[in-house]
This record gives C-alpha cells, sequence and structure tokens, in this order.
C-alpha cells in the first residue's frame, strides 16, 4: 500500500493512494495561494493600478518593466493570475482509476488532472459538491474571462531572473508548473466524468475494493471516504466538522477499525473558535454600519456564506440593522442561494425538517424576500442603481485578487469609516491586502474556519481507534508562530506518519490475507479430518480462476473424453493417470517417545545431538542418522531401503495424515 | 398569652391528643412550638398558664397510636417546659419525664426507626438541659451513649443536631465560664448553677473517651464518623475554657497525630480545623505547633494546597508556618508561569516533583491553581519577611497566568509548557485569575505593573473567544485598577485607541451580556471620574482612558437594544455620565433634549419593567445633582432647567400610572424630592422624613452622595401657599394621593409618610398656623372622575359621613370647596389631608400584610377548624400554606 502526496497543502489536499490493485486519487485540490503574488484584475479602469512603476532591479541589470510591478514596496506580477497544480511528476496520472473527491473545496484542480494527463477513470462525487463545485469553477473562470489580459507573463519565471527578483517572488518554488485557470469547455469535459453518489453508498471498483462516502458534516455534501477490501480498510478524512451549522453531520462511528486513516483538512485556524469569530463578525459590521460606514466581506459563493447570513439574520434586529441593505454579488450568487435550499437531504436534521414545511430551511430566503438581501451577478448592471450606502457586500474573490471585490476595495479602500472583514482562512490578509496599501480602509480578520481542531481531532482518533495516521507535517508540530502551544499539534501513539509535497509513503500495513471463494460442488467434495479440537483441516485440489479480483476455486475439469484415434498415437495419448494426493502430514515428533519406539525396535545405541533446528539422533549401530527438525524430518543411511523404511513408518507413527 | 388564645389551646391540645393527622399544615406544630419558645423566653411560665399542656404530653405519650410529627413536637415541647429548674421539677413529679425521653420504651413501640421521633429527642433533651438538674437527668438515665450512637446517625440532620448536643453539654456546664467563651449565653446560669462535679465528669468523660476511640477510622468505611468527631471537636475547641481544653487536647492528642500520619484526603480539611481552632484557642501548646507543621508537610500536592489555604484563611501571625503555606501556594504559580517567585528552589524538589506531576493532570491542575489564585491576594499582603518574593512579582505571575490562560504568552516567559497547555482557554482559571487581579490592587507596590495590567485587561477584553462572565470581570478589574490609579501617564495613544475600539465593538456584541456588561463599565467609570475629579485631579478617567472618544453616542445606541436590561443600563449610565455636567449646571448639549425624548417615549411604552425603573431614577439624579437656576445663569442652563422641568412633570403622571410598582416608588421618591425643595426653606418641614430610600437596585442611578440641599429661591414673603399651589401644578400632589389608594403597600406606604409631611408643613393643627392654614385652604388641586380621584373621592366621602353622623349634623352639601363639575372633581389640599384619614392609614400600612394571619390566635383556630373539617368525611382540605 503506497500513499503519493501530490500537494504540500493541508486543506488542499491531492493525494495518490495505490491499494491492491487499484489506484485512487483522493481530491484534487488547487493551490490557489499563488496568485497572491499577482496584481489585482480591475473590472473596472483603475488609475492607480495603471500607473504602477515598473520593476527594475537595483543596478539595472534585470529589467522586467513590463511582467513586475511595484506597489507598496512590493513587487507583484502583472498577469492574468496562475494556481500551483499538483505535482504531475511523481507518478503517471494516466493510470489513476479513480479520483474521489471529499467536497467542492477540494476539486478546484480536476479539470487540470482529468484534461491532460490521459486520465479515463471515474471521479466519484456527491451532487452537492458536483453543483457547487461547478458554481465554483464557473465563478472562476468567469472572474479570469471578464478581464482578459492580453500577454502573459514568463520572463520572470526565468531561472535566472528570479533569483534576482525581491521578496517572496524570489523564494517562490515550481513556478513554471504555475498555470492559467481553466476554460469553461474543459470545466465541462472534466464535469462529465463525475459519477454521483450518495452518502454510504458503496461502490465497487473492479472488484478488488469497494469506496464509500460519509458524512463528514463540514459543507454541503462533504464527505469522507471509506476505502476497503475484505480484509482491509483505510479511512480518508478530509475536512470535517463536529460544529452543528448547517450540513448533515459527521457520520464518526464508520470510521471504527481503520487499519490506516488519512487525515488531512483539519482548522487552518487553530486559535480562532469559530463561535468567537462569528461574534466578532457581527460586532465589527455593526459597529461600522452604525458609524455610517459599509462593510466588505470577501467570501466564496458558498459555505460559511450560509451561517453567517444566518447569523446575521438572527442579529439584524436586535443591532438595529434592519434598514441597511445587504448585497451578494458574484456571478453564481442565485445559483448558490437556491441550491442550497434545495438539498434537504443534505442539511442538518433541523433544516432537513423545515423543508416539509411551507418554510425555506435557510433563512436567507427570507432576507431576500424582505428585500434586507439583494443578489447580483456583478457590479454592473442592476446593481449600480440599486446600490445604496452604507451597505454590507459579499462577494469573492477571499484573495482580493480577482472578482467583484476587487472594485469595492478601490472604492472604499480610502476612507476610514468602512470596513473589510475577512471571514475565509485560506489567504493571510495582510499578504492580501498588499496591493491596496496604502489603505484607509479597516480591517478586521475573523477568519471562520469550522474545520476539526486539535483538540476534536484527538478526541475522535481516540474514539475510532485507527492503527495508524497519516497526516500533512504540519500537523505534527506546533505552528511556527506559537510554538509554545503544544496544544495546537497531534500528539499519537504510535506517532502519525507525515508526508509533504512529493512525498511517497509505504503504508506500514501489510495484506496479509485474501478472500478465495470455492464452489458449492468442490466444498461437497471436501473431506475435513479434525487436527485439534475445533480445526478441521482439508486437501483440496482445484483450478484457481481470478477475475476481476475476484478469486474462485473451481473443481478440476475432467479431462475431455478421449475420442478413438489412431493406434499409434496411442501410448503418447494416454491421458495422464491423475495421481492420488499423497497424504499430507502434520504435528511434531515427541524425543522421549520416539526414543523410546526405537528402543522398542532394537535400536539401542542411539545418540542424541541438539542443534538449532531441533535434535540430531545418531544410530551407532547402523551408522545412521536422523534429523527432526520443526518442519522437516531427515533419515539419512547408506543404502539400505528396508532401514529407512523401517525408520520412516516408526515416525509416521507420531505424525497426523490428512 | 391572651385571654383568647388561653382560652383556644385546650381544645387544641384535644386535637393535637386526639390525632394529628388533621393538622392544617405540616408547619403548624412547628409554629406552635415557636409561639411557647417565645413566651417562655419572654419569661413566662408555659406550665403555669396552661396545665392543659402536661396533659397533652402524657395522653400522647401513652397513646400507641400517635403520629410521629406530634410525637417529635411532645418530646420537644416537654424539653421546652422543662427547660427551668423550677418547673423541671413539677414535671418531674408526674411520671411523664421519664417516659417521654425512655428510649427503650420508643424502640419497643418501633417508633425509634422516625427520624422524627429521633430529632425530637435530641432537641427535647437539648432545650431542657440548661440546668444541673436535667444534666443529673440526662447522666442517670445513661442518655450519653444513645446520643453518641446518635452522631453518626444516617439522616444528617439528627447527626448534625446530636453533634450539637453534644458540644453543647460540655461548653454550657464548664465548670469556670472561660474568658473567651464565645456566642454563648450564660445569663441564665447563675449561682448555684454549677452542676454536680460527678455528673460532669462522667459526661466529659464519656464523650472524650468516645473522641479518642472514633476519631482514627477503624476501617475506610467508617470516615464518615471520624468527619463527625472532627467537627464536634472543632466546634469544642473553639469554645472551650481551659480546663476543658487541656483535658480533650491530653484525651485526643495521639489520635489526631495518628491521623496527621495517615493523610486521608478526605479528612484533611476537617483536621486541619481542629488543629487551627486548637491553636487559635491555646497559642502556642507544643504538641499543636508539631501538629500543624505536619500538616503543611503532608505529601499529597492538592491536600496540601488545601490545607495552606485553610491555614491563611484563619489568619495566623506564626512566622514559620505563613512563611511554609505561602511557599506551598505560590509553587503552582511559580512552576506554571515561570516567574521566579520562590528564588531557587532549594528544598523539597521532591515535593516540587510530585506537584508537578499533579499538576500536568487537567482536572487538578485547574483546581489547583485555583486555589493559589483566589489566596494571591492575601498572600501578598502577608509581612515582607515572610514572602518570599516582592509582591509585585505576585502580580507579575498572575499576569502572566494570565497571557497563558489567553494563550497569548509568548514561549519564552512559561513555565513547564506540560502544564501550561491545561489551562488554555479555561474560563474557569481565568476567572480566578481575574478576581485575584482585582483584588492585588490594594498589594504593596502593585501600582508599577499597571500598564502592564492595563494592557493585560484590554487584551482579554479584545479576545473574541472570552466567555461574557471573563469579559465581566475583565470591566470589573479595569475599573477598580482605574480607581485606586492616581496617575495617567502610562496610557499610551495606542493603548487607548485599543480600549476605545474594543468598547465601541462590544457594545455591539452578539451577546446582551456582554453589551450589558460593556455599557454597565461605562456608567461606572464615569462614576469613577468623579470619585477622582473629587481628589483634585487635573485630568479624568473616563478622559485618560478613552480620549475625546464620547461615550454618549454609544449609550444613545444602547437605548434601542432588544434587550431591556442593556436599555436599564443604558439609562443608567447615560445618567451617570451626565451626573458631572448637571452638577456644574452646563449648558444644554445637542442630544440631551433627544436623549429625554427617548426616555420618555420608553417610560411610556416600554413592555418591561426594567428601562422604566431606570428612566425613572435618571430623573431622580438629574433633578437631585442639578443646580437650580439662578439669576446670573446663562439661558441655556435655564434651558436645562425648564427641559428638567419639564419632563419631570411628565415623569410624575407616567410614573403614577405605571404598573410596575418599584417605577411607581420611585416615582414618589422624585415627587419628594420636588417637595424637599418647595418647602426645604418652610419652618414646619421635615426634610427626609421617609427614611427609607428606595433600597439601592442593581440599575439604580441615584448618585450615591446624600441630595444636595438646594437653597430656595423664592421669597418667602408669600407663604407656603404658592409652594403649594407650585406643588400641586406640578402633579406631585396628585402623585402622592394615587399612590396612597395604589394596591401595593410599599407604594401606599411611602405616598401615605409624604402626605403625612406634607400636611404637617401646609396645614399644621395647632392653633398658631390657623392662619396659615386658613389661606391654605384655597389651594385646591383637581381629582379626575375615574380611577384613583373617584377612590380617594369616596374616601373623602366616607370619613364626611362619619363626622356628620356622630356630629348629628346632616349636612350633605359637599365637601368644602369641592365642586362636582362633569369628570374631575376639585378638591382643597388642606381639606383632603385632614379628612383622608392619613395616620389610621399609615397604622394599618406599616403592618405586614399577613399579620393579621401569623397571629397565635389564627394558628390555634385554624388548627381547630381543620379538625372540625377533617371530621366531616369524604371532605378534602386543601390548605394553601401561604
Amino acid at each position: 500500500m503506497k500513499l503519493y502526496c501530490l500537494s504540500g497543502h493541508p486543506t488542499l489536499p491531492c493525494n495518490v493512494l495505490k491499494f491492491k490493485s487499484t489506484t485512487i486519487m483522493l481530491d484534487c485540490g488547487l493551490d490557489t495561494t499563488s496568485v497572491l503574488n499577482f496584481l489585482p484584475l480591475p473590472l473596472v479602469h483603475s488609475p492607480r493600478l495603471s500607473k504602477l512603476p515598473g520593476w527594475v532591479s537595483k543596478d539595472g541589470s534585470a529589467n522586467l518593466q513590463k511582467e513586475l510591478k511595484e506597489c507598496a514596496g512590493r513587487v507583484f506580477v502583472d498577469s492574468q493570475p496562475e494556481f500551483c497544480l499538483p505535482e504531475r511528476e511523481l507518478l503517471d496520472l494516466s493510470t489513476i482509476d479513480v479520483i474521489l473527491i471529499s467536497n467542492y473545496h477540494c476539486m478546484m484542480a480536476l479539470p487540470y488532472i482529468t484534461e491532460h494527463t490521459g486520465f479515463t477513470g471515474t471521479v466519484y462525487a456527491t451532487e452537492p459538491t458536483l453543483t457547487i463545485g461547478r458554481l465554483f469553477m464557473e465563478e472562476l473562470v468567469n472572474f479570469m474571462e471578464r478581464v482578459p489580459k492580453a500577454q502573459s507573463a514568463t520572463c520572470w519565471k526565468n531561472k535566472e531572473m528570479q533569483r534576482m527578483l525581491p521578496g517572496p517572488l524570489k523564494d517562490v518554488v515550481d513556478v513554471w508548473a504555475w498555470k492559467r485557470s481553466y476554460s469553461i469547455q474543459e470545466v465541462n469535459s472534466a464535469l462529465s466524468k463525475v459519477q454521483l453518489v450518495g452518502y454510504s453508498q458503496k461502490v465497487e471498483l473492479f472488484g478488488a475494493v469497494q469506496v464509500s462516502p460519509l458524512s463528514s458534516g463540514y459543507s454541503l455534501g462533504s464527505s469522507n471516504w471509506i476505502i476497503q477490501s475484505h480484509h482491509e480498510k483505510v479511512s480518508y478524512v478530509s475536512g470535517s466538522s463536529l460544529l452543528t451549522t448547517h450540513p448533515q453531520p459527521m457520520d464518526q462511528s464508520s470510521l471504527k477499525n481503520s487499519d490506516v486513516l488519512i487525515l488531512t483538512g483539519l482548522t487552518q485556524m487553530p486559535t480562532a473558535n469559530p463561535d468567537g469569530m462569528l461574534g466578532e463578525f457581527c460586532s465589527n459590521l455593526a459597529m461600522t454600519i452604525r458609524a455610517g460606514g459599509n462593510v466588505l466581506v470577501p467570501c466564496y459563493s458558498s459555505g460559511v456564506i450560509y451561517d453567517l447570513l444566518e447569523c446575521l439574520y438572527q442579529f439584524i434586529d436586535s443591532a438595529n440593522l434592519g434598514t441597511t441593505p445587504f448585497y451578494f454579488i458574484s456571478p453564481v450568487a442565485n445559483s448558490s442561494l437556491e441550491f442550497s435550499q434545495i438539498f434537504a437531504e443534505w442539511l442538518c436534521h433541523n433544516k432537513q425538517s423545515k423543508v416539509y414545511l411551507p418554510e425555506p430551511p435557510f433563512p436567507h430566503a427570507e432576507l431576500i424576500q424582505t428585500n434586507k438581501l439583494k443578489h447580483y451577478p456583478s457590479i454592473h448592471g442592476d446593481f449600480s442603481s440599486e446600490f445604496r450606502q452604507p451597505c454590507v457586500v459579499f462577494t469573492g474573490h477571499p484573495s482580493l485578487r480577482f472578482g467583484d471585490v476587487v472594485h469595492f476595495m478601490e472604492l472604499w479602500g480610502k476612507s476610514s469609516i468602512n470596513t473589510i472583514i475577512f471571514t475565509e482562512p485560506d489567504f493571510s490578509y495582510l499578504d492580501a491586502l498588499a496591493p491596496y496599501q496604502p489603505l484607509a480602509m479597516k480591517c478586521v480578520y475573523c477568519p471562520i474556519d469550522t474545520r476539526l481542531n486539535f483538540h476534536q481531532v484527538s478526541k475522535l482518533l481516540k474514539e475510532v481507534q485507527p492503527l495508524h495516521v497519516v497526516c500533512p507535517e504540519q500537523y505534527t508540530q506546533p505552528p511556527l508562530t506559537q510554538s509554545h502551544r503544544s496544544d495546537l499539534m497531534l500528539e499519537l501513539q504510535p506517532p502519525p506518519m507525515p508526508y509533504r509535497r512529493c512525498s511517497v509513503l509505504n503504508l506500514p500495513h501489510r495484506r496479509r490475507y485474501e478472500r478465495v471463494y470455492i464452489l458449492p460442488e468442490l466444498a461437497n467434495s471436501l473431506v475435513p479430518s479434525e487436527i485439534k479440537p475445533g480445526v478441521s483441516l482439508a486437501t483440496v485440489s482445484a483450478v484457481l480462476h481470478s477475475k476481476d479480483n475476484k478469486h474462485t476455486l473451481q473443481l478440476v475439469p475432467k479431462p475431455p473424453p478421449v475420442a478413438p484415434s489412431k493406434k499409434r498415437k496411442r501410448v503418447l495419448e494416454e491421458p495422464p493417470a491423475v495421481l492420488a494426493p499423497k497424504t499430507l502430514l502434520s504435528g511434531a515428533v515427541p524425543l522421549e517417545a520416539f526414543l523410546a519406539t526405537l528402543q522398542n525396535h532394537g535400536f539401542t545405541e542411539v545418540k542424541v545431538e541438539e542443534t538449532a533446528d531441533g535434535h540430531i539422533l545418531h544410530l551407532q549401530a547402523e551408522d545412521t542418522l536422523i534429523q527432526l527438525e520443526e518442519d522437516g524430518t531427515h533419515i539419512v543411511c547408506d543404502n539400505n531401503e528396508p532401514l529407512r523404511t523401517t525408520l520412516r513408518d516408526l515416525v509416521l507413527r507420531f505424525l497426523q495424515k490428512l | 398569652m391572651d385571654r383568647e388564645c388561653a382560652l383556644l389551646l385546650p381544645g387544641v391540645c384535644a386535637v393535637l391528643a386526639g390525632s394529628g393527622s388533621s393538622l392544617p399544615d405540616d408547619t403548624s406544630l412547628e409554629k406552635l412550638l415557636d409561639w411557647f419558645t417565645g413566651i417562655t423566653e419572654d419569661g413566662g411560665s408555659l406550665l403555669e398558664t396552661c396545665p392543659c399542656l402536661l396533659k397533652l404530653i402524657s395522653t400522647v405519650v401513652h397513646n400507641a397510636a400517635s403520629d410521629p410529627g406530634v410525637l417529635s413536637f411532645t418530646l420537644r415541647l416537654t424539653g421546652l417546659l422543662a427547660a427551668t429548674e423550677e418547673s423541671f421539677k413539677t414535671i418531674q413529679e408526674h411520671p411523664v419525664l421519664n417516659k417521654v425521653f425512655n428510649l427503650q420504651h420508643w424502640q419497643e413501640a418501633g417508633l425509634w426507626e422516625d427520624p422524627c421521633l429521633r430529632i425530637g429527642w435530641i432537641q427535647g433533651l437539648r432545650s431542657m438541659l440548661q440546668h444541673p438538674k436535667a444534666l443529673s437527668f440526662f447522666v442517670q438515665s445513661g442518655f450519653i451513649d444513645p446520643l453518641l450512637q446518635l452522631q453518626t446517625d444516617t439522616s444528617l440532620f439528627i447527626a448534625e443536631a446530636a453533634n450539637q448536643m453534644l458540644a453543647h453539654i460540655l461548653l454550657f456546664f464548664q465548670p469556670v465560664p472561660p474568658a473567651g467563651c464565645k456566642g454563648m449565653d450564660k445569663k441564665e446560669k447563675g449561682d448555684g448553677m454549677t452542676p454536680s462535679s460527678a455528673d460532669y465528669t462522667a459526661v466529659v468523660k464519656s464523650i472524650s473517651g468516645y473522641l479518642k476511640e472514633s476519631l482514627v477510622p477503624k476501617e475506610s468505611k467508617n470516615v464518615r464518623q471520624s468527619l463527625q468527631t472532627l467537627k464536634l471537636l472543632a466546634l469544642l475547641l473553639a469554645q472551650a475554657g481551659p480546663p476543658l481544653r487541656d483535658k480533650l487536647l491530653q484525651t485526643v492528642g495521639d489520635s489526631l497525630e495518628e491521623l496527621v500520619t495517615a493523610g486521608s484526603s478526605e479528612l484533611t480539611l476537617p483536621l486541619m480545623d481542629v488543629i487551627l481552632s486548637a491553636c487559635s484557642s491555646s497559642g502556642t501548646d507544643e504538641r499543636i505547633t508539631r501538629l500543624l507543621s505536619s500538616m503543611l508537610n503532608i505529601n499529597k500536592p492538592a491536600d496540601l494546597i488545601h490545607a495552606a489555604a485553610a491555614f491563611l484563611r484563619r489568619g495566623h501571625h506564626d512566622t514559620v508556618h505563613t512563611a511554609r503555606a505561602v511557599r506551598i501556594l505560590l509553587l503552582p504559580l511559580d512552576i506554571m508561569t515561570g516567574q521566579t517567585l520562590l528564588g531557587t528552589i532549594s528544598t523539597a524538589d521532591e515535593h516540587q516533583f510530585s506537584v508537578v506531576e499533579q499538576l500536568k493532570s487537567k482536572s487538578s491542575c485547574i483546581s489547583m491553581i485555583c486555589v493559589c489564585l483566589s489566596n494571591t491576594p492575601q498572600i501578598t499582603l502577608t509581612p515582607p519577611d515572610v514572602l518570599p518574593c516582592l509582591p509585585v512579582s505576585i502580580v507579575t505571575a498572575v499576569l502572566s497566568l494570565l497571557r497563558i490562560c489567553s494563550g497569548n504568552s509568548p514561549s519564552s516567559s512559561t513555565g513547564c509548557s506540560e502544564v501550561s497547555r491545561n489551562v488554555i482557554g479555561s474560563s474557569k482559571v481565568q476567572k480566578c485569575a481575574l478576581e485575584a487581579l482585582t483584588t492585588l490592587t490594594s498589594s504593596p507596590g502593585a501600582k508599577e505593573r499597571i500598564s502592564e495590567v492595563f494592557t493585560v485587561l484590554i487584551q482579554y477584553l479584545e479576545n473574541p473567544d472570552s466567555d461574557p462572565t471573563v469579559l465581566h470581570k475583565s470591566y470589573q478589574a479595569l475599573l477598580k485598577w482605574t480607581s485606586v490609579c492616581t496617575d495617567f501617564s502610562f496610557i499610551t495613544d495606542q493603548l487607548r485607541h485599543d480600549l476605545v475600539e474594543v468598547v465601541k465593538k462590544r457594545v455591539c456584541d452578539m451577546r446582551w451580556e456582554v453589551k450589558d456588561s460593556t455599557v454597565e463599565f461605562l456608567g461606572h467609570l464615569a462614576g469613577v471620574c468623579d470619585s477622582i475629579k473629587a481628589a483634585a485631579e487635573e485630568r479624568d478617567a473616563s478622559e485618560a482612558l478613552l480620549g475625546d472618544c464620547s461615550t454618549t453616542p454609544l449609550l444613545r445606541e444602547a437605548l434601542q437594544d432588544s434587550e431591556s436590561y442593556v436599555r436599564a443600563s443604558a439609562i443608567s449610565a447615560l445618567a451617570k455620565t451626565l451626573t458631572h455636567r448637571w452638577q456644574q449646571g452646563a449648558t444644554l448639549t445637542e442630544e440631551e433634549p433627544e436623549i429625554v425624548s427617548r426616555l420618555l417615549e420608553i417610560l411610556s411604552q416600554d413592555s418591561e419593567g426594567f428601562p422604566r425603573r431606570a428612566v425613572v431614577q435618571y430623573f431622580i439624579s438629574w433633578y437631585s445633582s442639578h443646580s437650580p437656576p439662578s439669576s446670573s445663569s446663562s439661558s441655556s442652563s435655564s434651558s436645562s432647567s425648564s427641559l428638567l422641568m419639564q419632563s419631570v412633570r411628565s415623569v410624575l403622571s407616567q410614573g403614577r400610572a405605571d404598573l410596575d410598582w418599584e417605577v411607581k416608588v420611585h416615582t414618589l421618591v422624585l415627587a419628594e424630592l420636588l417637595l424637599d425643595e418647595a418647602f426645604s426653606g418652610h419652618p414646619g418641614y421635615k426634610k427626609g422624613s421617609d427614611s427609607h430610600h428606595a433600597s439601592p437596585h442593581a440599575y439604580g442611578v441615584v448618585s450615591e452622595q446624600a441630595y444636595t440641599l438646594h437653597t430656595h429661591t423664592a421669597t418667602h414673603t408669600e407663604g407656603a401657599e404658592s409652594d403649594l399651589a407650585v406643588v400641586v401644578e406640578q402633579g406631585v400632589v396628585s402623585v402622592l394621593l394615587s399612590g396612597l389608594v395604589d394596591c401595593d403597600r410599599p407604594v401606599a406606604l411611602k405616598a401615605c409618610r409624604l402626605l403625612i409631611t406634607l400636611r404637617e408643613t401646609v396645614c399644621p393643627l395647632s392653633l398658631g398656623a390657623l392662619d396659615a392654614s386658613a389661606a391654605m385652604a384655597t389651594v385646591s388641586c383637581e381629582l379626575p372622575g375615574c380611577g384613583w380621584g373617584r377612590e380617594i373621592l369616596k374616601i373623602l366621602k366616607m370619613k364626611k359621613s362619619d363626622q356628620a353622623k356622630e356630629e348629628d349634623i346632616a349636612d350633605q352639601s359637599g365637601l368644602n370647596g369641592a365642586e362636582e363639575g362633569g369628570d374631575s372633581v376639585c378638591v382643597s389640599v388642606c381639606e383632603a389631608l385632614r379628612s383622608l384619614g392619613l395616620d389610621e392609614r399609615m397604622e394599618v400600612l406599616t403592618q405586614s400584610s399577613d399579620h393579621i394571619h401569623n397571629s397565635p390566635l389564627s394558628l390555634l383556630q385554624d388548627i381547630l377548624t381543620a379538625s372540625a373539617t377533617h371530621t366531616k368525611p369524604g371532605e378534602e382540605v386543601i390548605v394553601d400554606c401561604y
């Protein structure tokens, strides 16, 4: 069993598991933090961004004025943003049989894998994962394509050149592997390979293993996966949550008794408790609105936003925000809000029950009905005419490099009465804000990450008791900035196996059993004999038939009746006589009793010698050796067949025959 | 005992003797006993006044079918009757005494199993054992052994009562009244009360023998007996005189030593109690000192910490042991924070090791640290030669513990990381540490750390994961430290900015408790400023802490809050914030009229009582702290005054009609202030006649200083009638009159008191004042034709007609000056004041509302009635005990 780790990002994993005869890719996360090195893509012409000076090295030796721009003391690439893909050289991706997706955040690299690597397999995901994942991809493509860049910068990637660059750009690795966004055709083609599954549904892979998704409680349709054969069980735990937010609660019990548990997607903010952050979000929002400012919330178009809206729904009245408009701007805003209401079976019990009432499960429906929440595909069109301040705007992308959020940053950044509240944990807010400096706008960082924290995960592991745990190396030590917080790491016995990008782990589990079926007719012919109480053995002669990883013992085919043929070949064509199988022996020869027997039979001069494996009996008179070992007995005598036979029979007396 | 009761009592006795099951409720026997006890304590002799009681006793005791409750009552009654030597003799003449307390009798009757009877037995004997004769009886009857057995009774109440009783016997009959004897009433113990020494010696002997035997648990299951015995011993040692004490110590000394050596966790604290009691009474007994030393050296860290804490709580001044206890209590803090509080730890490394081991377990770590923390303030106050470090280092240690708890500690400064991870995020430890920090303000040198304290507290306020109670405690600590601070120069702009931001944020919190604490904090901070101003501090605290950020807009916003507590807190905080301006007679700000109109809106519309009460109190504090317009005051100041008067008028009329009685009482307080101002110059006016000011309420905004005396500016030439006219015009009289007929007693009482004061002032019944009252009679007020107006009118008419009947003059032409016109009626104020019968009303009102139902007479009647009803079959009596 081997694990190939194609991504080093603990929450955007991409691992390949080779298990029995299958090759399974676990998630297909796209590391988007690389976009922070690029300049934002403004929706509306931005004089500030267009006037940024180009970068020239101090000694003038490197001139990348066209590709790199300086902004607030940092250098950014002026090009279409690019993403850091999962490693593609570690193994031949065309050999992958299936891809299992755990949630919509972890499938963004799918088109890169399915479209250009010769992949011919199937992708498995739940319906909400596919639907919302599609929304995310469409949104990404839309964000990129509506602000086309004429050129793409490549010179800076030159190794010689990169070495001279300042700041973070100098240190980024594998820049040649960075890729621009995919197209909508690629998205469609990739998603056409997705096969939908439901929770606990069992999918057979080539008869070798069975995979099955379990609810992970993190987002709509998010799942952990169980991969099992008859005798082995591997659990793949990706983003999971024990909090009671909107998704169906996490199924923990099915993870029990795993041989190996691959653990990814823990919270990225172990010190920020989601409840506290939600409170922080609300109070900062209220504080800004009361002071007459606007609030900008850069966020993804699905996920935490549902919880934020629900929380605000309750908070609005108590904080006297009833008249403040809330805007949700995204190319997929409408679909996201509507889809969330129809995925009844994927919701938590509380919300599920609402589906059967004439009441939508999420309160954002009511916010929309009462005109408190309005959604628009973009800042253009209706929005510009209905826009009223002070207001709260939810829009993407959380990296602040593309999407409608760029426009609001330019619009509101100069005034200190406005506030930007970061709720998504994926990007460092300081890096996100770098190209907007100097910024007068107030900035509040309250990342809401509902995934398991270390406390919860150690409790979970204590309960499900996996034999071995595999996790990203980041989880095996305290965070760099808080080296004293020994409570923020995984401490297990035995210690977890850490992995990093490009690791290939030999999982410690050794396969010991394989299930083989036996046909009834064959079974009928067996004659078991009891060798010790409760244990019976029988010999079997059969033909092993293997197909689709299923092994069956079948009767040995009778030789076809031989057609009479020419006489001269008769001798040759005589079917070889089926030899009666020799009886099998079992048991051990007890030394004392054997010696006594020898004595009885007249072998008196016996010298016993102890060896590493047993004993050597030297019959001096006969000049014969008997080697008694654990798994064999040898009688060495010179050309005295009667003596050998006698001795053999004496030995056999002590052994059981089958 | 009055005649009526004495007549009823035999009947009641008969009922009780018959069967107890027909009692109106299960408290009636207790009430009856209380009544008898009262009579005895007043010196009355029950035996003489009610011979029927003796008969009752003998009947009940001989009736095997008596109810256990009644039996228990009888036992206690017997004890009560035999409490004096004289009556004891009388009772002894009857054969009942032996029978009543005869254990064997009760055991044979199978009644001893009932705890009711057992406790009756103990309490009966306890009441009786007030004189030597009783002791002799007690000893001769051989009651001491059964009593000792009851000490470990299955019922906790009985066990406790037995313990008390044992202590009582030993202490009460001590041969020489000890000089330091506390809490014992010795007045009954006259000459000749000394018991025969033989009896007492016997008692002492058996009890101390028992103590010695039962102190050390024979098996682990007997711990309960040891616990009880230790409790008894602590009781005895704390109050015993020297001979008894020495005797006791001598007897139990060995057992105590054995217990200390055994070191049972369960017994640590009670054992410590005993040793400390012995210490405090015996001074420097060597053996006790040695025991104490061993207690402070036991091996189990958790027990040791509790023992040390108990030692410090007792406030001993023994240097060696105090130093030891302090070291014990500081060690966990030292380990956790890495602050060297104990210097280099040279001794007891093994002990430190075991403490560290203990601290590694989460639950014991939290409880140990909390004990240490709650003792830190006291530790800092111990003499410097006892402390292993400067008091200020303890403050530093608490601060770093607070940082560790919030996960903010830089790794270099923490102690053992395996230990400190146990407290990260624990709100219990956080609360404990914040409480300690609040109290540490009084520690010597603490102020050196004030800047650090503020930084940590602001961090706590900022922390999104802080529990509401943690935030509340942080605010309290901040206030306390602000109030002791004399120099605010340490407050940097950054600190100020952080505090302002966090307060602004917390006012918008999702949790109402947090909003409430924040708003409250702002109010208290304004209060702190005032007290600092009084100390002639140039820059006030609020300004120093919050810079030029005005809190008023935040508080005004909070007036709109959806939670009533927050609204109420905001109102009181606003009052506190503005008090200073009012006192200075500052000009009206733009926002004040808006605030006032919002407050009046709350008073008239808010569905919850708290904010409405707070509104009335807001105006009370405004009224009592505003300076009345003087001739030199600017027009703006008078506009403030006129706004006040205008709103006070609406407050009076709204408050009067409120449904909440507290609002009404507050309204009356406001009315009283108006009366004070109107009549303070008048010779007959007694200010503050109502000594019962509204009790301070959580949301009370009345400033702590006494109401300022305003010089009465109007000229006195016009006399009191113009003042009265003013008061009537302000609506004060209407408030008082409507209050008088209010169905809530506190309201009516307050109104009645004020009306009497008013009457004494404006129309005193003295000859010299006749002229004045004649003039006064012209002032009239209007009574509405419905509601309270009609009630008042009814009273007036009734009084009038009574008078008329008595004087035989059928003058029904109506009250003097009262003209019935349409809906409302005008009455002369003076006339009304005189004819309302205020004095009789006052008398009724001052009695508690259940005075009739609580009298012994009614109790006796109840019992009789209940039995009468009960005899009718098939009828169930449901009696409401309340």
